[in-house]
């Protein structure tokens, strides 16, 4: 424990330095004022405010912008002389993963508390009582680590840096783009449509903002639930399956 | 703790089908001694470190480390040891001290422990005025020392220095040999790799030189020096033209079975042949180049290179 609190610290420490806590907090303001400033009154929203609609969207970015500050930090520690250096200690192989976790959620949380304090002040509510809060913050985070680990995979088995990130920046790119999350299914061209619609950013989103709406669908929250399952096993099996300490 | 401190019986890594890195090597190393592996790059030296620092997995064979397997008891061995690779391995965003308290926390030491642990290991390592500056900001030798250090946070009962001295200035390669000189009086069995002669000669009380995956020689640095030569005759003629009829001209000195191509150093433009009786053989070589009428640019007398020391290993013994 006190090597996973210890190695957990470094990242901080490490992170105060290269100041990617500050862009947990940037990313979702830059992005939510851009979305909101530049789009707000182009798209058709019926009666939700665009605040209301496109925070959802915007915290899921910002727990893929943290997918790829993980494949970063992973990659990082597959290849240097430290990471090496971490396999010849005496703790076992999955702390310096659960390190990683561990930081993932930490960013996640400032990221959403970022978040969620600049749309309100654009008009954004959580409308749903507490109950409906915290699943919208225990989703939030389950997608996070969900994706985190994915990117952790991805960084321990390319071992580049320069890489591994920039090949998350597509996948990225496109599942924020063409979600649900910015614009409704209706207003992408036709034959995008089922992709759209049901893609995981789009259905995590919907959820979200049913969610801090107050009113959700049993089918919606059981899809996003899925997704989050599915993407934690999944992914979660991919990176322990990377920590195997010897080759 | 056994008085073998590590043990191997024939070791041996293959990465894929075709390339072989050990093709099974034996030895051991006595407890609380220094032993030098040598060789050239890809000899075999990193991947053996590997191994018993359970880092890879041998494809055949069986070592222990400290007394313990490093297959079936690897937490164990992780235990015992401490490794610094060829890369020094830090974290660059902290500081030295920073670096030394976060290794001793990773080994279990309390964060008050770790602390007096670390001021200790900087006193020690003399490395004061530097400790509280970050990694990034370091020269070649003192990120060679603070990574030694932090191999001895917690002191290993084996400790495995990969090529500690490589890429330093003769100066920072000195500090480094006193640290390790130093440990011997410790307790501490080392297990270093390098490519100098010098190097293995100076610190370990025993020498493995690995070639191609292979044990080629073992023994004190005295009983390998006996086997190389004490020194070597190199004659530089004028014009290498004149190489081949050197080379001919002195074959008998390089023993039966050697070549006399292998005499020739092209790159120095120079033919060497073992000089066991010292200025005798200088003086008969000089006559008989003399009275062959070959201008010389130099002839010298000068100690084995590592190549030589090689070349005498892996030839054959001649029996008369």
């Amino acid at each position: 424990m006190s090597a996973l609190a210890a190695l957990t610290l470094r990242t901080l420490s490490g992170t105060l330095r290269d100041a990617d806590l500050l862009f947990a907090v940037l990313a979702p303001v830059g992005c939510f004022l851009g979305f909101t400033l530049a789009l707000g009154n182009l798209i058709d929203t019926g009666q939700m405010t665009y605040p209301q609609y496109v925070l959802p969207v915007v915290i899921v970015q910002a727990m893929l912008f943290g997918a790829m500050t993980t494949a970063d930090r992973a990659a990082r520690d597959r290849l240097s002389g430290f990471g090496v250096r971490l396999r010849t200690l005496p703790i076992p192989a999955v702390v310096p993963l659960a390190a990683r976790m561990l930081y993932c959620l930490i960013r996640a949380v400032i990221a959403l508390v970022a978040g969620i304090a600049v749309a309100s002040v654009f008009g954004f509510r959580m409308a749903g009582g507490v109950g409906y809060g915290v699943l919208f913050v225990v989703i939030v985070l389950a997608f996070a680590i969900a994706v985190c680990l994915g990117a952790d995979a991805l960084g321990s088995r390319i071992g580049s840096v320069e890489s591994s990130s920039q090949l998350l920046l597509l996948p990225q790119l496109v599942l924020v783009l063409l979600s649900t999350g910015m614009a409704p299914a209706e207003l992408f061209p036709g034959w995008l449509g089922p992709f759209v619609r049901y893609q995981p950013v789009s259905q995590v989103t919907e959820t979200l903002r049913a969610l801090a709406g107050g009113h959700v669908t049993v089918a919606s929250l059981a899809a996003t639930m899925a997704w989050c399952i599915a993407l934690l096993a999944l992914f979660g099996g991919l990176a322990l399956h990377m920590q195997r300490r010897t080759r | 703790m056994p008085d073998v401190a590590i043990e191997c019986r024939d070791l041996a890594k293959s990465f894929g089908k075709s390339s072989s890195a050990l093709q099974g090597i034996s030895f051991t190393v006595a407890r609380a001694s220094v032993c030098a592996l040598l060789g050239h790059n890809g000899a075999g030296k990193t991947t053996t470190i590997n191994i018993l620092s359970t880092l890879l997995r041998p494809t055949a064979g069986s070592a222990t480390v400290a007394g313990f397997d490093v297959e079936r008891q690897s937490a164990e061995v992780r235990s015992s040891i401490g490794v610094t690779g060829q890369n020094a391995a830090l974290d660059e965003f902290l500081t030295g001290r920073e670096n030394l308290m976060l290794f001793g926390q990773l080994r279990g030491l309390r964060h008050r422990h770790a602390r007096r642990r670390a001021d200790e290991l900087i006193e020690r390592f003399d490395m004061g005025h530097a400790a509280d500056r970050r990694v990034s900001t370091y020269s070649g030798g003192m990120r060679r020392r603070i990574d030694i250090a932090v191999a001895l946070v917690v002191p290993p009962r084996v400790l495995f220095l990969d090529e500690p001295t490589t890429g330093l200035d003769p100066r920072s390669r000195r500090d480094v040999w006193d640290l390790v000189s130093a440990l011997r009086h410790q307790d501490v069995t080392v297990l270093l790799t390098t490519q100098y002669l010098e190097e293995a000669d100076v610190l370990s009380d025993s020498i493995i030189v690995l070639n191609s995956g292979r044990v080629v020689a073992s023994g004190t640095a005295d009983d390998l020096k006996c086997r190389v030569g004490v020194s070597y005759c190199q004659i530089t003629p004028a014009d290498p033209m004149n190489l081949p009829e050197i080379a001919t001209a002195l074959a008998d000195f390089a023993g039966l079975g050697v070549g006399c191509d292998t005499l020739i150093d092209h790159t120095a433009a120079a033919v060497s042949v073992p000089a066991p009786d010292g200025v005798v053989t200088f003086g008969e070589v000089f006559r008989r180049l003399d009275g062959l009428g070959i201008e010389l640019a130099d002839i010298s007398l000068r100690k084995p290179s590592l190549d030589e020391a090689f070349l005498s290993l892996t030839s054959p013994p001649v029996t008369v």
